[in-house]
C-alpha cells in the first residue's frame, strides 16, 4: 500500500522536499520531546507535579533516533549521503542530555524552546517552520509515537499536514529500503499488521518498541562533550490559554434518559446491573478443544474474519 | 590484560582518571582541576547522586576550605538543629536530646539533603573547574602496564581511558581497589547494611511533630530498635519528608533469617517513633552496604599508579552516636586530589610518588578520627551497647519515674543495682566496658 501525500481535502502547501532524485545528500529529522517520564498526577485536582529529575526522553523518542540512525546508514549506503538531526521541544534542563546524541552519530542537536503551553497543532505549527527548506530541510521525519507527559500522539499528523508530506504512524517496524524509502509496519485492530511503503518526503512515528538507542563508544563521548547545540526561541502570538486546571476526566457518552417507575429500577436501567449482559459459560475441555472454542468465539465477536461481527 | 594490548601511557588521555562521582570522587576531581591537571570523572549512573543513598545528614564544616560560604547556594533541605539520641525497648524510649540554635546560622553545623541533588552540585563544581564529567559510565577493570595501574576499561564501546593516575572513589565494596590487589580477603562481619524509607508529610506537620520551625531540622539517632540483629535506627527531616532507617549487621541480619524490612516496618510502629510518622506517604525504599569497621578494615591507600578514597577505602566513621561518610569522603578526596596533582606535576605516580597522599590525610580529622576510633564500631556493635543499656537506661527510668505510693520512693542506687541484675549485667563487666568507652570517646 503506498501512503497518499498530505491530507485528502488537499490544500497544503508541500513544505518538505523530496530529496532522492536529485539532491545528494538526505536529512532525517527525528523529533522528540523532553517531558516528564513518570509525571505525578495529584488525584485531587488532576495537577502534574514537576518530578526534579524525572524527565527525559521516552522510550518513543529514543527509539526514533535510533531509527533515523539506522535509515540514514541504509540509504547513504545505498548511495544517497544522510544524516540525522535531532529537534527536541524542551526546556534548557535537556540540554546535558541532548549533548549525549551528539556520540551516538546525531550530526545536529536543536532545542526548540517553546515559551507557552501549546496545542498539537501548535506545537506542529512551530516544529514545521524549522524543519521547512530555508532551516533544517528535512526530507524524512521521525516522531515518537505519544510523549510521555499524557500525549495524544496527534503531533506527528498535524505536522505531517503542515509539512504537505505523506505520514505513516504508530509504527511498531521500519525497514530501510532504497534511497529515500522505507518499509513500515503498523498495527491494526484484530491482531492484523499493515505493511506501508514510504516515500520521503514523510513524516513517520514510531512506537518504544521499534528499537534501542545504540551505547556511543568513550572517545565519541568525551568529543561530544566540547560540540554544542543549537537553541531555538520560538513565541507566538496565540499560545493556548489555560482557563482553569481540573482533574482528567474520560469523556462522557451520552445515554437515553433511563425509564422505570422509581428511583432503584432507573439506576438499574442506567447502570445495566442485573440485566444480563453475555452469558458466561463455564467450559471444560482439554487444551486443543479449549483453543478452538477460543478461536470460535473470537471469530463469532469478529476478531478473526474481515466480515463485519454480527 | 595481554601485554600487546599495553596501552600507550606516554600521552595518556587525561592526567588523572577519577571512578566514580560521589562525594570523594567529586572532591577529587575538584582539587585536580583547580591544579590545572586534566581529570576526568568517570560516574555509572546517569547522573552524580543517582545511585546514591544515605540516611540524610551532611556535616559541611569540611567544605569551608574547598568551597568557601558553601551553605550559600549547596542544596539543603533542612539545618540540623536538634541531635537526640534514643535508647529503646520494644515498648519504652529513652530521649537525650540536645538543641543549638547557633547551628541554624552560618556557619552551620550539620544538615539534611538529598544525595542527588548534593552529588550533582559538589560534581558540577568540579566541571566548572575544568574536569570532564562522564555519566551512564562504568569502569569495570584497570589497565595495567606491568604492576602499576595505566587507565581503566569501562563498559562502553572503545572504553580505555589511560591516565597517569586512577583515583578510585567507587563506594563501598570496592572492585576496582580490590583487583588492584590493595584490600586483604573480604569479611562480612566488616560491613553492615543500611535501609531507609523516605515517607513524605507536609512541612508544616513536620514542624509541628519535631517542633521546629523554618528550615531547621531533626537528626535522631536510635539504639536498641534492632531486635537481636546488632546495629541502629536513624529518623531525620527533610522539608517535606522523613528518613527513618536501620544499619544491621550484615552476617547477624543474614543469621537471623528476617527481612529488613520487616525490622524497619517494627522500628516504625514503636510507640516513640509512629506518631511522628503518622499519615506519610512512603516515596522510595533504598538500601546500601557500609564498611562499618572503619580503620580496621582499610585497604592500602596508594599502589603504583593508583589511590583510594572514600567509601572504597572504608572511610566511613561509624561510631554509634556519629555516623559520618559524606564529610570523611570529601576529606580524603580532596586530600587525594591534591597528592595526585603533586605526583603528576613531579612526573612520578609511582606509589612512593604518590606518598603525599596518606601524609595528608595523617595530618588532617580523617586518619586522626578514625584512629582514635577505631575500636568504636566493636563497642557500639557488643552485646552491652545493643542490648543490656538500652533495656537498663530504660528500666531505670521507668522506676525511678513510677509513683509507687504508699511505697516510699526506691533510691537511684538501689534501682539501678536492680536493673543490672535483670538484665544479666555484672558491675566488673560494666566497669570495664566503661573505662573502654572512656578509652575510645575520651
Ligand atoms: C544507610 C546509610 C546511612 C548513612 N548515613 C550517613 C549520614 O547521615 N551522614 C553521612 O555523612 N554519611 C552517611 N552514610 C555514609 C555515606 O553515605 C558514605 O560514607 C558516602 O556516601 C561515601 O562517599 P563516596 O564518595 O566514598 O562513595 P559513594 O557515595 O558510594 O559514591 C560512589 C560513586 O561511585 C559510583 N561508582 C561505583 N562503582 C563505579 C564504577 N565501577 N564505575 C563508575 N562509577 C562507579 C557510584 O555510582 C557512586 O556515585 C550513610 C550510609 C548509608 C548506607
Amino acid at each position: 500500500m503506498v501512503v497518499p501525500r498530505g491530507w485528502p481535502w488537499g490544500g497544503v502547501p508541500l513544505l518538505m522536499t523530496a530529496g532522492s532524485a536529485n539532491t545528494a545528500s538526505l536529512n532525517i529529522v527525528a523529533c522528540v520531546k523532553w517531558a516528564e517520564l513518570r509525571p505525578e498526577i495529584d488525584p485531587l485536582h488532576g495537577s502534574v507535579g514537576d518530578q526534579p529529575r524525572g524527565s527525559g526522553l521516552s522510550s518513543s523518542d529514543l527509539a526514533a533516533i535510533e531509527s533515523a540512525l539506522v535509515i540514514a546508514e541504509a540509504w547513504s549506503q545505498s548511495g544517497t549521503e544522510s544524516s540525522v538531526t535531532v529537534l527536541c521541544a524542551g526546556p534548557e534542563a535537556a540540554d546535558a542530555a541532548l549533548q549525549d546524541l551528539l556520540a551516538v552519530g546525531v550530526e545536529r542537536v536543536v532545542r526548540l524552546e517553546l515559551k507557552e503551553q501549546r496545542s498539537s497543532a501548535q506545537v506542529a505549527e512551530c516544529l514545521a517552520a524549522v524543519l521547512t527548506p530555508e532551516h533544517l530541510d528535512a526530507q524524512l521525519v521521525i516522531c515518537g509515537d505519544v510523549s510521555a507527559d499524557r500525549g495524544s500522539g496527534s503531533v506527528p499528523a498535524f505536522l505531517a499536514h503542515q509539512l504537505g508530506a505523506v505520514q505513516a504512524l504508530g509504527l511498531i517496524g521500519l525497514e530501510p529500503t532504497g534511497s529515500g524509502r522505507l518499509t513500515a509496519t503498523r498495527r491494526l485492530d484484530g491482531g492484523r499488521r499493515e505493511r506501508l511503503l514510504v516515500t520521503a518526503p514523510a513524516v513517520i512515528s514510531v512506537e518504544g518498541s521499534v528499537a534501542d538507542l545504540r551505547r556511543a563508544s568513550l572517545a565519541a563521548t568525551l568529543a561530544a562533550k566540547s560540540k554544542k547545540i543549537e537553541v531555538r526561541v520560538l513565541r507566538t502570538d496565540s499560545p493556548v490559554e489555560v482557563h482553569r486546571l481540573r482533574p482528567w476526566r474520560p469523556r462522557p457518552r451520552v445515554l437515553a434518559p433511563p425509564l422505570g417507575d422509581d428511583a432503584l429500577s432507573r439506576i438499574l436501567a442506567l447502570t445495566g446491573a442485573q440485566a444480563s449482559s453475555t452469558s458466561s459459560r463455564t467450559l471444560v475441555l482439554d487444551p486443543e478443544q479449549a483453543a478452538e472454542a477460543v478461536l470460535e468465539q473470537l471469530a463469532a465477536w469478529g476478531y478473526l474474519s474481515d466480515a463485519p461481527p454480527t | 590484560m595481554s601485554n600487546s594490548d599495553v596501552p600507550d601511557v606516554d600521552v595518556p588521555d587525561f592526567d588523572v582518571v577519577v571512578v566514580g562521582a560521589g562525594p570523594a570522587g567529586s572532591a577529587a576531581a575538584l582539587e585536580l582541576a583547580r591544579a590545572g591537571r586534566s581529570v576526568c570523572l568517570l560516574e555509572r549512573g546517569p547522573y552524580p547522586g543517582s545511585k546514591n543513598m544515605y540516611g540524610g545528614v551532611i556535616y559541611g564544616r569540611v567544605l569551608d576550605s574547598l568551597i568557601p560560604n558553601w551553605w550559600e547556594e549547596a542544596p539543603i533541605q533542612r539545618w540540623v538543629t536538634r541531635r537526640s539520641t534514643m535508647l529503646m525497648t520494644g515498648n519504652q524510649a529513652l530521649t537525650v536530646d540536645y538543641r543549638s540554635n547557633t547551628w541554624g546560622e552560618a556557619p552551620y553545623n550539620g544538615a539534611t539533603a538529598f544525595r542527588p541533588d548534593f552529588d550533582a552540585w559538589l560534581a558540577a563544581k568540579a566541571e566548572a573547574a575544568g574536569a570532564v564529567l562522564i555519566c551512564s559510565t562504568t569502569a569495570t577493570g584497570l589497565l595495567r602496564d606491568g604492576q602499576r595501574v595505566v587507565g581503566v576499561r569501562t563498559d562502553r564501546p572503545d572504553g580505555d581511558l589511560t591516565a597517569r593516575v586512577v583515583i578510585c572513589c567507587d563506594g563501598v565494596n570496592s572492585f576496582l581497589a580490590k583487583e588492584a590487589g590493595l584490600y586483604p580477603p573480604s569479611d562480612p562481619a566488616n560491613y553492615t547494611l543500611g535501609v531507609k524509607e523516605t515517607i513524605a508529610l507536609p512541612r508544616e506537620v513536620i514542624d509541628e511533630r519535631f517542633a521546629v520551625r523554618g528550615n531547621h531540622g531533626v537528626d535522631i539517632e536510635i539504639l536498641g530498635c534492632t531486635g537481636k540483629v546488632p546495629g541502629g535506627g536513624f529518623l531525620y527531616t527533610n522539608a517535606e519528608s522523613l528518613a527513618v532507617g536501620l544499619v544491621l549487621s550484615l552476617p547477624e541480619l543474614a543469621k537471623c533469617g528476617r527481612r529488613p524490612e520487616e525490622i524497619l516496618a517494627e522500628l516504625k510502629s514503636h510507640p516513640a517513633i509512629a506518631p511522628l510518622i503518622e499519615g506519610g506517604e512512603v516515596k522510595e525504599y533504598s538500601a546500601h552496604m557500609i564498611p562499618e569497621a572503619g580503620y580496621k578494615m582499610m585497604p592500602e591507600l596508594i599502589g603504583d599508579g593508583i589511590l583510594v578514597a572514600g567509601d572504597a577505602a572504608a572511610m566511613c566513621l561509624a561510631a554509634g552516636i556519629w555516623l559520618e561518610g559524606v564529610n570523611f569522603a570529601i576529606g580524603s578526596g580532596a586530600a587525594a586530589g591534591q597528592a595526585a596533582a603533586r605526583a603528576v606535576q613531579r612526573r612520578d605516580t609511582s606509589t612512593a610518588g604518590l606518598g603525599d597522599y596518606r601524609r595528608r590525610l595523617e595530618a588532617n580529622f580523617v586518619m586522626t578520627d578514625h584512629r582514635k576510633l577505631k575500636d568504636a564500631p566493636h563497642l557500639v556493635m557488643s552485646d552491652l551497647a545493643q542490648q543490656q543499656l538500652p533495656r537498663i537506661a530504660c528500666g531505670v527510668m521507668e522506676q525511678l519515674f513510677t509513683v509507687t505510693n504508699p511505697e516510699p520512693k526506691p533510691g537511684l542506687r538501689k534501682i539501678i543495682r536492680s536493673q543490672m541484675k535483670l538484665n544479666n549485667l555484672k558491675l566488673r563487666d560494666a566497669i570495664s566496658q566503661g573505662v573502654k568507652a572512656l578509652r575510645t570517646y575520651g
